[in-house]
């Protein structure tokens, strides 16, 4: 008899979550409430844990460094060799030095705009693609707030906790954001894949797009501002059926490298 | 007073594997280790711990996850149903048998999320990940389960049965 009235509640509880993720309104509603009450927990449980965690990993990196010494002195009489070479990469560092200056530009014009946050904590699921930032509800961030780096787009905040808050990153397959080709004409949409890589929708085929383009966000889809880099295009196949061309782009961000994030307020 | 010990244990655990996952640039396999704790409380304690449990660690793992409401906690609640349907019917001799039965159950959770998204939404979009990422998640799970069947046994028959 007790075990029967567990099934039937777990059953109850699984249609209940059932109508939450198809979106039935009141049961969404309650659900959120429960969530945030769970929620407000999460985000300083999560500081408490990552402290040891971002111990171990100084002294973790500090070791390494100790036993690479000697094979990076090795490899530093080598890399003499080729600095001539890099000389020749200078024009274009001193393009992405003017690009990130920029950036930087805009926060230091707009200090109260923005709100730097570090990364405490990843998405237990590799399906969904999100990280959780130091940052909430108390340092005046709302949902869909965009997420850069001065290297470009990380993301955009979807939860909002007190001290803490999810940011959906651009390769999950449910990111999507409006871009322009830099110096072209061309526009289309960046979309999440799941995996490192982008997809570009909507290209013509006949659309001036090449390697090696650079994106960045055409400000139109109401969450990014304009300008800000997204990726770098890697692919494209024109030879697939239809009108629109097939691009790869390659974010700018590594989303799992990516230690401190900028939030930008907005207005 | 023991379940809370247990789910505590679970919500650590996924804790520090969350913060442990924005260090180590692990993309391929993620193990689930709600799975052998809810598992553990369903087959092993009283089926309302199994319920709380299978309740409450997917509540949790949904609060740091991006994955969409609700989806979580049906398919851990999905995992206490069949665990309750496959007991007394299954005999777990070893954790070597457990840790097959947890990456079993892995796989089956990744297949709700192919039904989820097939169902509700209609969208592909997501199902080659899903499907990309089952088996290493399964085989992942699968492994880590041996280390935490080990812990759990250890905490129910030493630590909270003395106490």
């Amino acid at each position: 008899m007790k075990n029967s009235i567990i099934i039937i509640t777990s059953v109850l509880l699984l249609l209940f979550s059932f109508l939450v993720f198809t979106g039935v309104s009141p049961f969404v509603k309650g659900y959120s409430k429960i969530k945030a009450t769970v929620g407000e927990t999460t985000g300083p449980l999560l500081k408490l844990v990552d402290l040891p965690v971002r111990y171990i990993k100084i002294f973790f990196n500090s070791y390494i460094n100790l036993v690479g010494v000697k094979r990076e002195n090795e490899e530093l009489k080598k890399k003499i060799d080729q600095l001539e070479l890099e000389n020749q990469k200078l024009v274009e560092l001193e393009k992405e030095n003017t690009r990130l200056k920029s950036i930087l530009n805009i926060m230091n014009k707009n200090p109260q705009k923005m709100v730097a946050a570090n990364v405490i904590g990843e998405d237990l699921k590799n399906l969904f693609k999100c990280i959780i930032i130091d940052k909430g509800r108390d340092s005046g961030l709302k949902e869909r707030m965009p997420v850069i780096t001065p290297r470009g787009v990380v993301g955009q905040a979807v939860e909002i906790g007190r001290g803490h808050a999810k940011v959906l990153v651009l390769n999950d397959t449910n990111s999507s954001i409006d871009v322009y080709v830099e110096g072209k004409n061309t526009r289309g949409i960046a979309e999440g894949t799941g995996g490192s890589k982008l997809k570009l929708k909507y290209i013509l085929k006949n659309d001036d797009l090449a390697l090696g383009d650079k994106l960045i966000t055409s400000g139109k889809d109401g969450i990014f501002p304009k300008g800000l880099p997204v990726g770098m295009v890697v692919e494209i196949d024109r030879k697939k059926p239809g009108i629109f061309a097939e691009v790869d782009v390659m974010p700018f961000n590594n989303y799992k490298r990516v230690d401190e994030v900028l939030i930008i307020k907005r207005q | 007073m023991k379940i809370g010990i247990f789910i505590i244990s679970g919500i650590c655990l996924l804790l520090l594997e969350s913060s442990v996952l924005s260090w180590f640039s692990i993309e391929l396999f993620k193990p689930d280790f709600s799975i052998p704790f809810i598992l553990y409380m369903s087959l092993f304690m009283e089926p309302l711990q199994g319920l709380l449990g299978a309740f409450f660690l997917g509540l949790f793992q949904e609060g740091v996850s991006g994955s969409p409401h609700g989806s979580i906690i049906f398919t851990k609640l999905s995992v206490f149903l069949l665990a309750m349907f496959i007991k007394g019917k299954v005999y777990i001799d070893s954790k070597f048998y457990f840790s097959y039965i947890c990456g079993c159950f892995s796989l089956f959770e990744s297949t709700l999320y192919l039904f989820l998204f097939f169902l509700s939404k209609g969208e592909t979009g997501n199902a080659l990940n899903i499907l990309f990422y089952a088996i290493p998640n399964g085989v992942f799970t699968g492994f880590f389960s041996i280390f935490i069947f080990s812990l759990l046994t250890y905490m129910n028959s030493k630590i909270l049965l003395k106490g």
